[in-house]
C-alpha cells in the first residue's frame, strides 16, 4: 500500500514538471524568443477589423473587404511614393496569377492619390484590386500591428478569417510562397 | 494535488502549444522622430535655422519638405541645399537628403525677443525597406534681440516616449 502511494506521488510531480516545461515552452515561443525574427503573440487575431473595411477602388466604386472572406487574403498597404512598396508588387502579381484559382486573393490598399495609383496599376498590369485609403487606413494598420505606421505593411489572413502573419517592410518571395502554400 | 489534477494541467499546457498563433516580422527601425530628429535654432532676430539630423540608413525627400512659421511668415521660400538625385522608375528624378540638413528660414514680421513656432513637414524612408508616412513637427524658439547672440538649438519633443528611445 505505501509503495503504490509513493509511486503515485512521483508520477504526479513528474507530470506537473512536464506541464510546467510545456507551459514555459509555449510562453517562450509566443513571447518572442523564436529565432532572430521579431515574433509576437497575437493569438489568432480575428481579422474582423479588416473585413469590416470598405474603400473605393481606382474607379471610385466602394469595395468591402468582407467580400473576400474565405479566401487566403493578403492585404498589402502601400503607396506609389514608397519605393520598396512598388518594388515588391511584381512578385504579388505573379503569385496572384499562379494561385488565384486556388483561392489566393491579394488586395492593395494605397495611401495615395487615386490617379497615381491608377497609373502605376496600369504599368504593372495589376491583377488584383487596388483600393484607395487615406491616413485613416494607416491608423487601421497600426491597430493590426503596424507600430510605426510605415509602409509596406502586409497582413495575411487564413481561410477561417484569422490573421496568420503580419510584416512591416518588404516580404521576400520565398517566405511569401511558403506562407501561401501552408494556407491554401 | 492529485495525479488527476496534474494530468489535467499537462493537457491544458499541451493545448496552449497547439493554439493557432501569429507570426510578425519587422526590421529594426527607429521611430520617425529619432530617424529624422528635428530641431530649430534662432540665428538672429530675423532668421531661424531648421535642422534635421537624419540617422544613418535613412533619407528624406526634398520634394516633401515644407516649412512654415507662426506668427510671422517666411520672408522668402527656404533655400534648400542640393541633395542627391536619383532616377526613380516611376517619378523620374528624385532628390533626397542624408545626414545633417540645415535650412535657413528668413522671417518677415517677427518681433525680436518674441517666440516663433516653426512647423516642418517631411517624409522619409529607411534603407531597410520601409517608408514612413509624412511627419509634422513643431518647435518653438525665442528670437534674440537685434544684435543679440543666437539662441540655443531647440529639439522637437518626441511624440511618444519609451524606455528604449
Amino acid at each position: 500500500m505505501p509503495r503504490l502511494h509513493k509511486t503515485r506521488r512521483i508520477l504526479t510531480w513528474l507530470t506537473l514538471a512536464l506541464a510546467g516545461v510545456l507551459a514555459l515552452g509555449a510562453g517562450l515561443h509566443f513571447g518572442g524568443f523564436a529565432g532572430d525574427r521579431n515574433v509576437t503573440d497575437r493569438r489568432g487575431t480575428d481579422a474582423g477589423a479588416i473585413f469590416g473595411l470598405a474603400l473605393p477602388d481606382t474607379l471610385g466604386h466602394e469595395q468591402s473587404i468582407g467580400q473576400w472572406k474565405g479566401k487566403v487574403l493578403i492585404v498589402n498597404f502601400w503607396a506609389t511614393w514608397c519605393v520598396p512598396c512598388r518594388e515588391e508588387m511584381p512578385e504579388f502579381v505573379k503569385a496572384q496569377r499562379e494561385f488565384g484559382g486556388q483561392g489566393l486573393q491579394f488586395v492593395g490598399i494605397a495611401i495615395d492619390d487615386a490617379a497615381k495609383v491608377k497609373e502605376f496599376a496600369a504599368e504593372l498590369d495589376l491583377n488584383y484590386p487596388a483600393l484607395i485609403g487615406g491616413y485613416g487606413a494607416i491608423e487601421l494598420s497600426r491597430a493590426l500591428g503596424n507600430r510605426l505606421g510605415a509602409l509596406p505593411f502586409t497582413i495575411i489572413v487564413d481561410r477561417s478569417g484569422h490573421v496568420n502573419h503580419t510584416q512591416l517592410g518588404p516580404i521576400k518571395e520565398a517566405q511569401l510562397r511558403s506562407i501561401i502554400s501552408q494556407l491554401l | 494535488m492529485t495525479f488527476r489534477t496534474a494530468l489535467v494541467s499537462t493537457f491544458a499546457a499541451l493545448m496552449a502549444t497547439a493554439a493557432p498563433h501569429v507570426t510578425a516580422a519587422e526590421p529594426k527601425l527607429l521611430e520617425p522622430e529619432r530617424a529624422f530628429a528635428f530641431s530649430v535654432q534662432a540665428v538672429d532676430d530675423k532668421t531661424v535655422e531648421a535642422r534635421f539630423a537624419i540617422a544613418s540608413g535613412y533619407y528624406l525627400y526634398r520634394e516633401k519638405l515644407k516649412f512654415s512659421v507662426e506668427p510671422a511668415a517666411l520672408a522668402s521660400p527656404p533655400m534648400l541645399p542640393p541633395g542627391t538625385i536619383k532616377d526613380d522608375a516611376f517619378f523620374g528624378n528624385v532628390e533626397t537628403y542624408r545626414g545633417q540638413l540645415a535650412v535657413r528660414l528668413p522671417l518677415d514680421g517677427a518681433e525680436p525677443g518674441r517666440k516663433v513656432t516653426v512647423r516642418a513637414e517631411s517624409q522619409g524612408c529607411a534603407d531597410a525597406g520601409v517608408c514612413y508616412p509624412p511627419q509634422v513637427q513643431h518647435v518653438t524658439v525665442a528670437l534674440p534681440a537685434p544684435g543679440g547672440r543666437p539662441g540655443a538649438p531647440v529639439a522637437a519633443t518626441p511624440a511618444r516616449k519609451s524606455w528604449f528611445n
